[in-house]
């Protein structure tokens, strides 16, 4: 009996099935359409089933083809003419009245619309706009790849086995970045809008976080200043070998510090997942701070995935903001991000801050 | 002077090392992402299962407007079906989560569909947000004729385009606009309801005269257009149910046009022409209340309310050109928002409330842009020969416009943009058709 109580449950939990709730829709025809937005009379797709009666063809509404008006005959071209719709004219003169071969009786509004249901696709559009330029807007612009080029964050020439060669490499597909623009070029901003552009480069490093002062300065350095050189090397080597002693405090994190370009690896390796495009107005007007636990093979544990905060929006909005930054935690983790794994104890756990104030539109 | 300077460095970084370390070490390791990437969702829609042999024909037509709908928006991208790793067989089976993140897909959404005898058809869907390893929310089921297939299959795609993104839809609304036909001197136009999708056409009035400007109320059961049915502009009120017509009271002798609902749905905005002199009206829909909003010798025209009813948009040529103005809704001072070179006109005020779209000519060339309620962070998003009469999706996240082509054999088209000026494309129509204006969405 104990046993069963224990696991009995195992055999008898039922398959419950995943919620689902139940609502009607019926066909839209012009005195339903009106009727259904008047919202006190409204008896249009209500929660629970109501009688909809599928209209019969032919019913009392006559079937009226729309009359496709006759191609028209060629006139001579005319100058970019002003918005008429909405302008007023410049002389309050009612615009000259077509040429309209007048039917015999006097204009009648037709028949009841004519009950054109036509779920035939329509005309095909003739001339698509192009596109505007890459669909992918990136912090780095990127040219499109070479077809066969697997995706990639860096550009690598594909590798081919050379018979003759004596140390024969390993066969390695070209790689290449997804062709992506810096920003978001419209119709209107072609004629003067570079293609690409370079955005400013991240804010650096605090300067009192000394392990990565010397990183973070080395380009400015003079590359002949072997003693400079050498002084901060020592140093550096110094601040990371008393780091252990520091993080023997319980629960502290361990191992030397991050650079400022082990992290900067990090942060570029996660913006290429962050996707903001289809968040709305409101999650792109919020800030989410997110933590996770890595493993140490450098991958995201998505369950230990959860927002910390946000800052900026609701709770809805902060909701598909963080979902939206989860999807950038897994997706560019999912084969391991690239961090030292010496230094695992500094990004055991990571507190990520998802921005979203340069990408807003604007 | 060598050794000075990395004495120097050293004992400046030594005593700043330590405590800097400790403050490094004191918690987790932090970062912050501040740049993105802006690209489609990969979406995967298998094909909605069909119940029963009657949904056959149903269900593939229905998963393809959905995924037509998603992929439309520019927001979501359908990864193709021969692509899929793991086959949908029943509405009830397990997703595996694992087989859609090889693909990449970042929602699913499956579904399926069945017919009963009496002509009704029910369609349930449920979508699931593959890296989040959970459903985006319960399953929906939608019921009605086998006719208005296509109306549930925009329900649907509404409500995983609202799950993913966190704000409304706009694929069950309509658009009203005229549809034109014959030669450029002599232009037929009759106007036209239709799906925002260019599907489902239906004509409200015949082609005997003019016909312009035509703007749902905000129930979407009425529509106000201007009409020369009389021989000069006139205002008409038109029920979309009956297709029954009347002029708006207003003086036999004056002319009036652009028209536009409040947000109440009784209050009427629009220009009245007298004597040579356009100004700005107001008066109830059914006749009476006839208020002047304002009164100078320029042209004022366009008028369109903010969504709260509070503020009106408009555009008037007073300081010379023509220029965009908003004043409180029972009249007073108007402001000038639009300061950028060119002229200025048609503003509409998004759902939203936050932005004005607009025409803008400029240097031969029409755009249709976006403005801050105040003028600033004014964008262009359009630039072509002729762009002119934007309106809002029912989300404000879209906007529809007139494009005319130059030339002999020119015709305007329905085209659509996104607000960030992503994903123009060509509303599909029967013939050429300018002047939409989109329903609210439908209940």
């Amino acid at each position: 009996m104990i046993l069963w109580a224990l696991i009995g449950g195992f055999f008898l939990r039922a398959n419950d099935p995943l919620p689902l709730q139940s609502t009607e829709v019926s066909l839209l025809t012009s005195a339903e359409f009106a009727a259904l937005s008047v919202p006190d009379a409204s008896p249009t797709v209500p929660s629970e089933a109501p009688q909809v009666v599928a209209p019969e063809p032919g019913d009392s509404e006559p079937e009226v083809a729309p009359t496709i008006e006759a191609a028209p005959a060629t006139v001579e071209p005319a100058p970019a003419p002003e918005p008429e719709a909405e302008s007023a004219p410049e002389q309050p003169q009612p615009e000259p009245a077509p040429v309209v071969e007048a039917p015999e009786e006097a204009p009648m509004l037709p028949e009841p619309p004519s009950e054109q249901a036509s779920n035939a696709e329509a005309t095909k559009p003739d001339a698509e706009p192009q596109p505007a330029s890459a669909p992918r807007v990136a912090p780095e612009a990127a040219p499109e790849p070479e077809p066969e080029a697997e995706v990639s964050e860096t550009v690598t020439p594909e590798v081919t086995p050379d018979a003759e060669a004596e140390v024969v490499a390993e066969e390695k597909p070209a790689t290449a970045p997804e062709e992506a623009t810096t920003e978001i070029v419209t119709e209107a901003d072609k004629p003067s809008a570079p293609t690409a552009s370079v955005r400013p480069r991240s804010r650096p490093a605090p300067p009192a976080r000394v392990a990565e002062t010397p990183v973070a300065e080395e380009p400015a350095r003079p590359q002949s200043d072997a003693v400079v050189d050498a002084v901060a090397a020592a140093l550096a080597e110094a601040a990371t070998s008393t780091a252990p002693t520091i993080a023997e405090a319980p629960a502290a994190p361990s191992g030397p510090p991050l650079t400022g370009g082990e992290k900067d690896a990090l942060r570029v390796a996660v913006q290429q997942c962050w996707n903001v495009g289809s968040l709305s107005t409101d999650a792109l007007r919020t800030t989410v701070v997110v933590t996770v636990n890595m493993t140490r093979d450098a991958r995201p544990d998505s369950g230990s995935i959860r927002m910390l905060s946000f800052e900026g929006g609701s709770a809805a909005s902060a909701s598909q903001a963080y979902e939206a930054a989860r999807r950038a935690i897994i997706r560019c983790g999912a084969s391991g991000y690239n961090l030292p794994v010496e230094k695992y104890g500094q990004w055991q756990n990571i507190e990520m801050t998802f921005n979203p104030e340069r990408m807003r539109i604007k | 002077m060598r050794l000075i300077k990395a004495m120097t460095l050293a004992v400046l970084c030594l005593g700043a090392a330590f405590p800097a370390v400790a403050q490094e070490r004191s918690g987790p390791l932090r970062i912050e992402i501040t740049e993105g990437v802006i690209e489609p969702l990969p979406v995967a829609v298998p094909t909605f299962i069909a119940e029963n042999p009657a949904a056959q024909e149903f269900a593939e037509s229905i998963t393809r407007v959905i995924a037509a709908d998603l992929a439309g928006t520019g927001l979501f991208r359908e990864i193709p079906r021969d692509a899929f790793i793991s086959q949908v067989t029943s509405f009830d089976s397990t997703i595996q989560y694992s087989d859609w993140k090889a693909i990449n897909a970042q929602a699913v959404v499956t579904g399926a569909v069945s017919a009963a005898g009496d002509g009704r058809i029910t369609v349930k869907f449920r979508a699931f947000d593959v890296f989040a390893d959970a459903p985006l929310g319960d399953g929906l089921q939608f019921g009605g004729s086998s006719a208005s297939w296509r109306r549930m299959a925009h329900k649907v795609a509404d409500a995983v385009y609202s799950r993913i993104t966190g704000e409304g839809g706009y694929f069950d609304s309509r658009v009203v606009f005229v549809s034109e036909s014959g030669p450029k001197d002599a232009r037929l136009k009759r106007l036209g309801v239709m799906d925002y999708d260019g599907a489902n056409v239906q004509y409200l009035t015949d082609s005997s005269s003019i016909v312009l400007a035509p703007r749902f109320s905000p129930t979407g059961d009425r529509v106000l257009y201007t009409s020369y049915e009389t021989g000069s502009p006139r205002v008409f009120v038109l029920d979309v149910g009956t297709v029954q017509r009347r002029a708006l009271d207003v003086p036999a002798e004056s002319m009036t046009f652009a028209p536009r609902f409040g947000p109440d749905g009784q209050t009427v905005l629009f220009s009245l022409s007298e004597g040579g002199n356009s100004d700005l009206y107001s008066m109830n829909v059914n006749g009476g209340g006839l208020q002047r909003l304002t009164s100078a010798p320029s042209i004022e025209t366009a008028p369109d309310f903010s969504p709260d009813g509070s503020r009106i948009v408009f555009e008037s040529d007073r300081s010379g050109t023509q220029q965009l103005y908003v004043m409180p809704a029972g009249g007073g001072e108007p402001s000038r928002i639009s300061f950028g070179q060119g002229r200025y006109g048609t503003p509409v005020w998004s759902p939203r409330g936050d932005l004005i779209a607009f025409t803008k000519q400029n240097n031969g060339r029409f755009h249709i842009g976006v403005m801050r309620t105040d003028g600033s962070e004014e964008r262009l998003l359009t630039a072509s020969f002729l762009d002119e009469g934007p309106t809002w999706a029912p989300n404000g996240r879209v906007i529809m416009f007139t494009r005319g082509t130059q030339g002999a054999g020119g015709e305007p088209a329905l085209y659509s943009v996104d607000i960030s000026g992503r994903n123009l494309r060509r509303v599909p129509t029967e013939g050429p058709a300018s002047d939409p204006a989109w329903s609210p969405l439908l209940k």
